[in-house]
């Protein structure tokens, strides 16, 4: 990948700021684009492997992160491209028309952060059953706290004789 | 051959172990060496059986999760008795290294009876062929006694599955004597608002 | 007459699954309508829990999240901790790191072999890889002093230098193994029985693959020749001639002749990494961990795992423990649309054969 394919991205879009922090990484920060957009553009060139979708929470700024992996079969080249979604009542739209293979990813997401994809058809529990606490990997849920309450309480059966 | 003519069934019963093929966590990659032809099991008499209902032991391998957990209780009562259970490495014994897992269950003696431990991450072979052995000597003394455990403190057992794994969709298994009435996952969870989202988006 | 439709749950309890993993299967007759795979029986939160201990505390944690083969997930780790931290590695570690990486993949593949031979059918050499596999995890125990999990490969370079007479048993090992490959083609890969049961089973066409995000022996079983160490070599993989083994037809006859090729790849790359060794040191010395801050940052590193491209991407924001990882595992996209895909219109007596030769770990899958 070289200057090439930069200069290309940031001649065609507005508002997105672009760093390549190493050799063959690049990262897009989206600030008022359409995240549709780009992601077709770079599907079309040469990007068609979605790799992988992650959320981060950023509590102090009160805000989620969205961050798409994308990468080529020719290209060493691997390229994130990063959102940011407020905190309260998070929801963001689904990319399932463009890659097919989000729809896990986005599953995954929606349960253990609690965002809402619009458009996904599968929203369902993927690995928790019967869970009704706040989803687990908000930074407010502390997993100890929740061990003491719920596995510790329980008496062995010499204290319960 | 005198311990053959006094108790028959107990030796039949301890020469023959079915061991039940349910692969439940981190410990399964230590079952196919134990029962290829390295380390031979079958010459303690220790097979598979592919139904619970042909099955005499549970091994218990790795750490158990709560999805799983709803599956060996299944399964550890469709077993007939007199039924063995065996908790292998150090994860059923106190949570191992995942202590702080609000995922794992930490002490698996709560839910089910437990006869014997091992020890170890992962155990040994060897570890499991002592472990057959001690399960032996159990048997003779009539020291392994977990199902009749099992039995008589039923709603014990019961109450405590019904706290972690919320309403129960099989019925008890033996009558119970007290009346069992645990504040569990359904009755404590404060419902997250994102279901009343997902209604109103549509 | 026309036939109900039943649900049937091929579940964690049987004697066909391999690994705590389950599927849910609508039938209608012999023929499957609708599959739903359902993990989560092996859950751990692994993400929630590394962010509560430091950096060299999670070290022998990462490696039980792919139980059969381990020496990946702590390679991915070390080498995300020295991009965020800026630690070199010595050449010498690089040539270790590789002959592990290596022998864990012929392990890995051979415990493949053991689980889809026994499926079929084929006791004898599904014996036979698992009493090579053991051999193997002797040479593992002499060098690291456990069977299964080692913790070795840690941020730095390794933990310790190869002890005395460890090449000469490797190579003696891979003779012996070398040797009877002439019997393992005979009795499993040029049989009869074989290609009538595996040929056009779980058939998938190139862009259906690459959309559905498949990766690994799936991909190279479909014409696409990806492979991480040959597109972004990490280690010292650019100084090693190997060939990546592709094949045309996307089904599992095509995917288990990938496995034999990869195997046969793996034991060329161990014989010449222990011709070019260079001498030194192993170790970079890395600081007090309780007081190990790394400045902040982001990175993504990844690495060609015995199933696929498997990926980590670590956040950290200037403190003594990590603030976000991610692990990408191959068998997240392997195993649950793909395999749904596949399994339309299969029949019952397929469905193990699909599955099994997918190639998938079910606490890959959960975390």
């Amino acid at each position: 990948m070289d200057n090439a394919l930069e200069k290309e991205i940031k001649s065609r879009f507005v508002g997105i700021e672009v760093f390549t922090p190493q050799k063959d990484r690049m990262t897009i920060k989206i600030r008022k684009e359409n995240l549709l957009g780009i992601i077709k553009f770079l599907k079309d060139k040469e990007f068609n492997y979605l790799t992988a979708v992650t959320c981060v929470d950023w509590i102090d700024e009160n805000e989620f992160e969205l961050i798409y992996h994308l990468s080529s079969f020719h290209d060493p080249a691997h390229i994130m491209i990063k959102k940011r979604i407020p905190r309260e009542n998070p929801s963001f739209t689904s990319i399932i028309p463009i890659f097919k293979n989000s729809q896990t990813y986005e599953r995954e997401i929606h349960e253990l952060f609690g965002i809402y994809f619009e458009g996904n058809p599968r929203l369902t529990p993927l690995f928790l059953e019967n869970w009704k606490d706040k989803p687990p990997f908000r930074k407010d849920f502390d997993t100890r706290e929740y061990v003491k309450e719920t596995y510790d309480s329980i008496p062995t059966l010499e204290e319960y004789k | 051959m005198a311990k053959w003519l006094k108790s028959p069934d107990k030796m039949a019963r301890k020469y023959s172990l079915g061991a039940v093929y349910f692969c439940t966590g981190c410990g399964v990659i230590e079952i196919p060496p134990v029962i290829t032809s390295r380390w031979d099991a079958e010459r303690f008499g220790v097979v598979a059986a592919p139904s619970p209902r042909h099955a005499n032991l549970f091994m218990i391998t790795g750490y158990v999760a709560v999805k799983t957990l709803k599956a060996i209780i299944r399964t550890y009562e469709q077993m007939p008795e007199p039924k063995y259970t065996v908790a292998f490495g150090s994860c059923p014994v106190n949570g191992g290294m995942y202590w702080d897992s609000y995922n794992t269950i930490k002490h698996i003696d709560k839910y089910i009876p437990i006869d014997g431990w091992i020890a170890g991450c992962m155990p040994r072979p060897e570890a499991i062929f002592i472990a057959v052995t001690k399960l032996w000597m159990m048997i003779d003394k009539d020291a392994a006694n977990g199902y009749i455990r099992y039995r008589e403190y039923y709603d014990y057992y019961r109450r405590n599955q019904k706290k972690v794994l919320g309403k129960l969709a099989w019925p008890p298994l033996y009558p119970l004597k007290k009346n069992i009435e645990v504040e569990g996952k359904e009755s404590k969870g404060k419902e997250y608002k994102e279901k009343e989202l997902l209604s109103v988006r549509k | 007459m026309s036939q109900r439709e039943l649900e049937l749950f091929f579940g964690p309890q049987h004697i066909g699954m391999v690994g705590n993993f389950s599927i849910t299967l609508n039938v209608k007759g012999d023929r499957i309508v609708e599959a739903k795979a359902n993990p989560g029986y092996l859950h751990r939160g692994f993400e929630k829990l590394m962010e509560y201990k430091n950096w060299t505390q999670n070290f022998p944690m990462v490696c039980r999240i792919n139980v059969i083969e381990p020496d990946s997930m702590e390679m991915v780790y070390a080498m995300a901790v020295e991009s965020l931290a800026g630690i070199e590695v010595p050449e010498r570690a690089h040539y270790i790191r590789m002959i592990v990486l290596e022998l864990a993949r012929l392990a890995s593949h051979l415990f493949g072999a053991w689980a889809y031979s026994n499926m079929l059918g084929f006791d004898t050499v599904a014996q036979w890889a698992m009493a090579y596999r053991d051999y193997m995890l002797d040479l593992f125990e002499e060098l690291v002093g456990g069977r299964v999990y080692h913790i070795y490969i840690c941020p730095g370079g390794v933990r310790r230098d190869l002890p005395d007479g460890f090449e000469e048993k490797v190579m003696k090992f891979l003779q012996a193994l070398g040797g009877h490959v002439p019997d393992f083609d005979a009795a499993f890969f040029n049989n009869r029985i074989f290609y009538e049961r595996a040929k056009d089973i779980g058939k998938i066409d190139a862009e259906e693959a690459v959309e559905l995000g498949a990766t690994g022996q799936v991909l190279r079983a479909v014409g696409i020749k990806y492979d991480i160490r040959k597109i972004e070599p990490y280690a010292a993989y650019n100084n090693i001639d190997f060939e990546v083994p592709v094949r045309e037809d996307g089904d599992a006859y095509s995917r288990l002749w990938v496995i034999r090729d990869e195997m046969l790849q793996s034991a060329s790359i161990i014989m010449q990494c222990i011709e070019k060794m260079p001498k030194g040191k192993v170790y970079t010395r890395t600081p007090n961990p309780f007081k190990w801050i790394i400045p902040e940052g982001e990175t993504y590193v990844r690495v060609e795992s015995s199933r696929g491209e498997l990926g980590l991407y670590m956040v950290s924001n200037g403190g003594n423990r990590p603030y976000r990882v991610h692990f990408r595992t191959p068998s997240f996209t392997n195993g649950i649309l793909i395999l749904e895909k596949l399994l339309e219109n299969a029949s019952i007596a397929d469905v193990g054969n699909i599955m099994i030769s997918l190639y998938v770990v079910a606490p890959e899958i959960d975390r």
